[in-house]
Parts: structure tokens; C-alpha cells; sequence
């Protein structure tokens, strides 16, 4: 996880400094970028990334922007949500700190996500000021999620580690198919939870990786060149690829994450909201950390 | 009816690497410092008889990769085939360079923590979709000579006439005039033969 800090922060202190060296799209280097367009012995990054852009991105984000909530929406009206009495027990999981950097991160996404959208279907918005705005919020408030991301990926890395109990988890589909209240099994985070924290943190550093290629465009970063044989251009090719691509799946997993917490679960915001959670909800939806709640007389 | 097809071609055995047609771009069309529409490069650098020298820029491709990509729809191409695009409707999002065989697309760092401007890239001196020769094209896009019948500036500059443009048609009939009655390699011409050879 480090090494893609540093590698971050080496791409910001390198782009600052670009302006200065020999441009990699525009300068010298773009002989090379033109006679290696399309070769047999490259990847043809360039042909592939117009023809994803051209003819697929955009459907995808189309059916993962209706699919996901559109499947939510029936689940909500033939399974309902799950509601837990709230006057019982609490124990507090989530401390301040935990809350803060959730929080920060939680608004970097309500705003980063529908601004994508936004970007991906800008000739629907018509262009110019408006998506233009959306693009450089976009970019804005990646900042708070940079600087929250590690702190998040530490913090909850104990309980995001998958065991046994995911695979139980997901042969019932953590029990959201019936109404039925049978308690589940389940630590502090459940294999959906954590699924999303693996998506949230290692496709957020992708994302951000990835979109800060984008952003400073023309750097040169030698050590990049040399792992990966790809010149500056076919990176930049490639990061449009990948952003994109992982975006498929973050958005995907956001709009779960949302669902869950705000509508599957009645109340169940409240508890990174307040940082406690409810005995009823523990019991039910994560026996496993139930039981150790219980042994050590936390309820 | 078949509308002509705009195109430019740079004769390589020509072309003298003289910077020129880049020159008179970036004065014709007032372009800001570190935009340069049109660019000589040199291919083969210092290998006998393998070196060459062409003028690139947009090339205006029939079936424009830019255009394909881009998420706003700025692009439009004209019934003559040149590509241009809307400043006003561009976000600077980069996707058209990746896409683009050539580099031709540029950004000019403006806005918010320098974030990267509305694109700028070569018209064919056909402006932008804004009026003909009003203050406003001319400001965002530079001089629109074509809808004055004038040929684009780096073209009419050019002196050895190596950068051609026009229909392509036309074009590819005054290549194919001087290939055919080319001597064998310009490196090598004939009268040096005649002149040295038989001695």
C-alpha cells in the first residue's frame, strides 16, 4: 500500500516538474508514438481504447447506472427491507476517528460519482460549463479521498480479511433473498461489507492512480517506462482503459453500499452516523461477532 | 453528390525541415506559447539515404478517431472532410488524444489548479462553429481563410512545396505527377550520374 503512496506522490511532484522537461506526447517522443500506433507487436492500446470509448463505456455505465438500483427497487418491493427494533442494546463499533474518515471519504464519493456520470454522458448534459465543472470537481475532491484512503484501508484491514464465514455468507447471499430473521454468519463486516472495502480501497487507489495520469497528462516517470515498456502516451491510453473499467465495478459496489445502509437495513446509517449499533442488528446479521460480543459482556 | 474530401499530404522527398508551415501557423492564428498546431518532425535521423522529414498536424482522417470518443460530442466533421471541433463545448478531458494516431490534440493548462483547457488542434484555417470571421472565431480558433477561398497558411507558405492540401483527389494526382518523373532517389540524382560516372 505504501509503495502506491509514494508512487503517487512521486507522479505529483514529477508533473509539477514537466512542464520544464521535454514534453512525452509532443515533443521528440511523438515520432515514436506515431509510428508505433496500431503495430502488430504492441498492444494497440490506441485502436482499443476508441473502440471501447466509441461503442461500449458508456452502455455500460448506462446499465449499471439503471441495472443496479432498477434490481434494489424489486428487492426493496417483493423482499422488503429489514427492520430491528433500535430500542434494545447498543455497543459503540465506530469511534470518532472511524466516523471522520468515513465521513470524508462518503463525501468525496457523493460527489465524485455522480460527477463521472455526468463526464461519461457530457453530450447529454450538452457540454461546455457545466460538465466542465463537474470534471474539475471531479478531480477537486479525489484530494479528501487520497489523503483518507490509507488511513481507511489500516483501520479496517483486521476485519476485511475474508474467512470461512464469506463463503457461507455468499452461498445464501448473506440472507437478503428471504424475510426471514435466522441470524447469519458474519464478523464485525460481512463478505459483502468486505468486498466492498477491497473494491472501495484497492479500485480507489486504482481510480486515483489512474485519474491522476490523466489529470497531469504529459510527466515523465523513467522507472514507469521501464516496468512497463509503454511510452507515456500508451499509459495514458491505458489508465482511460482501466479508469473506466474499474469504475464499472466501484460504482456498482457504491450504489450497493448505499442501498444496504440506507434503505435494506432501516436505520442502519445511524450506526456511522452515531458509531453505535444495535444488539437486534448484530445478532441477526453478524452472529459470528455477536457471540464474541456476548463472551466478553459487551451487551 | 460526392463532395471532395479535404486532405493534406507533406512530400517527403520535399520537405527541407525548414519549420515554416509550424511558424506561420503559430502567427496566422496568434496561438499562445507552448501550442504548436503543426510540428516537423524528422524520421531516421542520420541514417543515409533513410532519412526524411515531414510536416504533421490534424491530418483530418475520413473516419476520425477524436470524433469517436469524445464524450461531449464537440466534433463535427464538415462535408469537405475537415474535423473540426466547439471550444465552448470541449471539457478538456484528453479522451481525443488517446485516441488520436498523430498527437495532433493539445491542452492548454487553464482553470483550476491548472487543470487541462478546452482542446486545441490544427482547422484546415477553417475556424470553428462559430460565425465566419467574427472577432469570436477568430479569437478561439485563429484566422478562417478557407471561407475567405484562401489556402491554408502553412501550405501557401510552404517553399518547396512539399506540404500539399486540398481535395484529395488533386492532391494525390500532383504526388502521382512527381513520383512518376522523379529520377531515381534524391539522394542520387541522375545528371550526377551523367556529370561523374563515366569518366
Amino acid at each position: 500500500m505504501k509503495k502506491y503512496l509514494y508512487m503517487f506522490i512521486a507522479t505529483l511532484a514529477l508533473a509539477s516538474a514537466a512542464f520544464a522537461v521535454d514534453s512525452q506526447i509532443w515533443g521528440e517522443m511523438r515520432i515514436q508514438n506515431i509510428l508505433g500506433y496500431g503495430q502488430e507487436e504492441s498492444l494497440k492500446l490506441g485502436p482499443l481504447f476508441t473502440m471501447l470509448q466509441h461503442h461500449y463505456f458508456a452502455w455500460i455505465f448506462l446499465g449499471i447506472l439503471i441495472g443496479v438500483p432498477g434490481a434494489f427497487f424489486l428487492h426493496y418491493k417483493i423482499i422488503g427491507p429489514k427492520v430491528f427494533p433500535h430500542s434494545e442494546k447498543k455497543y459503540y463499533a465506530f469511534n470518532l476517528y472511524n466516523r471522520i474518515i468515513h465521513q470524508i471519504a462518503a463525501i468525496s464519493f457523493i460527489v465524485i460519482v455522480p460527477t463521472g456520470f455526468v463526464i461519461v454522458f457530457g453530450d447529454f448534459f450538452g457540454g461546455g460549463m457545466f460538465v466542465r465543472f463537474c470534471k474539475n470537481l471531479h478531480g477537486l475532491f479525489t484530494v479528501p479521498f487520497t489523503i483518507v484512503v490509507i488511513p481507511m484501508a489500516l483501520m479496517w484491514l483486521k476485519e476485511a480479511l475474508f474467512n470461512l464465514d464469506d463463503v457461507k455468507w455468499f452461498m445464501i447471499l448473506g440472507g437478503y433473498l428471504s424475510k426471514e430473521k435466522k441470524p447469519i454468519l458474519a464478523g464485525k463486516f460481512n463478505a459483502g461489507q468486505k468486498m466492498w472495502y477491497w473494491v472501495a480501497i484497492l479500485g480507489g487507489i486504482t481510480m486515483i492512480l489512474s485519474g491522476a495520469f490523466m489529470f497531469f497528462l504529459d510527466f515523465k516517470m523513467e522507472m514507469l517506462h521501464n516496468l512497463t515498456g509503454m511510452s507515456q502516451i500508451d499509459m495514458l491510453r491505458a489508465a482511460a482503459i482501466i479508469h473506466n473499467v474499474m469504475g464499472f465495478a466501484v460504482v456498482a459496489l457504491f450504489i450497493t453500499h448505499v442501498y444496504m445502509s440506507m434503505f435494506a437495513i432501516k436505520g442502519a446509517v445511524q450506526s456511522i452516523i452515531t458509531g453505535y449499533v444495535e444488539e437486534e442488528e448484530v445478532k441477526i446479521l453478524h452472529s459470528t461477532w455477536y457471540k464474541k460480543l456476548k463472551n466478553q459482556g459487551k451487551f | 453528390m460526392e463532395y471532395a474530401r479535404m486532405k493534406f499530404y507533406c512530400d517527403e522527398h520535399r520537405c527541407i525541415e525548414c519549420d515554416g508551415c509550424s511558424v506561420a501557423c503559430a502567427e496566422a492564428h496568434e496561438l499562445p506559447v507552448g501550442i504548436a498546431r503543426r510540428k516537423v518532425i524528422t524520421i531516421n535521423e542520420g541514417i543515409p539515404g533513410k532519412e526524411f522529414s515531414t510536416s504533421i498536424a490534424c491530418m483530418h482522417c475520413t473516419d476520425a478517431p477524436c470524433e469517436q470518443v469524445c464524450p461531449v460530442d464537440c466534433f463535427y466533421i464538415r462535408e469537405d472532410g475537415i474535423v473540426l471541433h466547439d471550444k465552448e463545448k470541449c471539457i478538456g478531458c484528453g479522451y481525443c488524444l488517446y485516441a488520436c494516431p498523430f498527437g495532433a490534440p493539445q491542452f492548454p493548462r487553464e482553470g483550476i489548479f491548472g487543470a487541462k483547457g478546452a482542446m486545441d488542434k490544427c482547422t484546415m484555417c477553417a475556424g470553428g462553429p462559430l460565425e465566419t470571421n467574427s472577432e469570436k472565431e477568430r479569437h478561439l480558433y485563429g484566422q478562417n481563410r478557407i471561407a475567405e477561398g484562401k489556402v491554408p497558411v502553412c501550405a501557401a507558405m510552404c517553399s518547396t512545396k512539399a506540404l500539399l492540401v486540398g481535395d484529395s483527389e488533386s492532391v494525390s494526382a500532383i504526388i502521382r505527377t512527381r513520383v512518376s518523373s522523379r529520377a531515381k532517389g534524391a539522394s542520387n540524382p541522375l545528371v550526377w550520374d551523367k556529370a561523374y560516372k563515366n569518366q
